[in-house]
C-alpha cells in the first residue's frame, strides 16, 4: 500500500479527518497512480501465457485527418491537438459564474446540445477525457471522394 | 511546458511565405515585467465574476502549457498552411 494512503486511513481512524476529507485526499492521489500507468509501454504476461493483458498507455493527442478530392483538387487537413489543452477547455467551462449556467444551457440545448453545464465538476473531466481517448471516427464517404479520421494517440 | 517556438508557413498562388521560427520565448520577457499589472486585472475580474482568481490562473496556465504541440497542417493542390507550436 502507498505510504501516503496509509497515512490518510491512519489518520481517519484516529479520528483526525472525515470520511469526506479522506475520499478528497485519496481522490488527490489518484493522478500518482495513472502516471505510473503512463510511463508504461507494452505488455504484462502473467504466469498463463495465454491470459496477456495489454496496459493501455493515456493519449497525448486528438487527431483530426480529412482527406478530400474536390473538382480532382486534392485537400488535406491534418490537425493534432493535445489532449493536455482539452482538458484545460474543458477545466474552463467550471469558470462559467453560475448565473450564466443556466442561460447557456437555453442556449446550447435551443441548438441540439442537451448539455447541462452546472452537471460538470471537476472529478467528472476526467472521466470525460478518458473516454474521449477511446474515440474513433471513420466516416468514408466514396461518392464525395472524403475521407475523415478522428482518434486520439 | 510553455510554448517556446512556433513556425508558420502560408503558401498561396500568389503569396509565398517561407517557413518562418516565432521564439515565443522571447515574448515571455515582456510578459514577465507586466505581470504584476496583468495580475490586478485578473483579479478584478475575477472579483468581479465572483470567481476563483487562483482556479482562474490555474485554468489560464494549463491552457498556455497546453498549447505546446499544437499542429495544423491544411494542404490544396496550390495551397498551404502550417502552424504548428513547440
Amino acid at each position: 500500500m502507498n505510504e501516503n494512503r496509509r497515512q490518510i486511513l491512519e489518520m481517519l481512524a484516529a479520528g483526525k479527518i472525515t470520511a469526506d476529507e479522506a475520499e478528497h485526499l485519496l481522490a488527490a492521489l489518484e493522478p500518482d497512480t495513472t502516471a505510473t500507468a503512463e510511463t508504461f509501454t507494452g505488455r504484462i504476461t502473467g504466469s498463463d501465457p495465454s491470459a496477456e493483458s495489454t496496459v493501455k498507455t493515456r493519449a497525448k493527442y486528438l487527431r483530426v485527418l480529412v482527406e478530400a478530392n474536390e473538382k480532382g483538387e486534392p485537400t488535406t487537413v491534418n490537425v493534432r491537438v493535445p489532449m493536455q489543452l482539452l482538458r484545460a477547455g474543458v477545466r474552463l467551462a467550471s469558470l462559467i459564474p453560475a448565473q450564466a449556467h443556466e442561460q447557456l444551457d437555453a442556449t446550447l440545448s435551443r441548438h441540439g446540445i442537451p448539455l447541462t453545464l452546472s452537471q460538470i465538476k471537476p472529478e467528472n473531466l476526467e472521466e470525460l477525457i478518458d473516454h474521449l481517448e477511446d474515440l474513433t471516427v471513420d466516416v468514408d464517404a466514396k461518392e464525395e471522394k472524403a475521407k475523415v479520421r478522428v482518434f486520439c494517440e | 511546458m510553455i510554448p517556446s517556438f512556433a513556425i508558420l508557413q502560408v503558401e498561396a498562388p500568389h503569396f509565398h511565405m517561407p517557413r518562418i521560427w516565432l521564439p515565443l520565448f522571447l515574448l515571455w520577457i515582456p510578459v514577465i515585467l507586466v505581470s504584476p499589472l496583468i495580475l490586478i486585472v485578473m483579479f478584478g475580474l475575477c472579483m468581479a465574476g465572483r470567481i476563483s482568481p487562483w482556479r482562474a490562473i490555474a485554468v489560464l496556465w494549463s491552457i498556455l502549457c497546453g498549447l505546446s504541440g499544437i499542429h495544423v497542417h491544411v494542404s490544396t493542390h496550390d495551397s498551404k498552411v502550417l502552424v504548428r507550436i513547440l
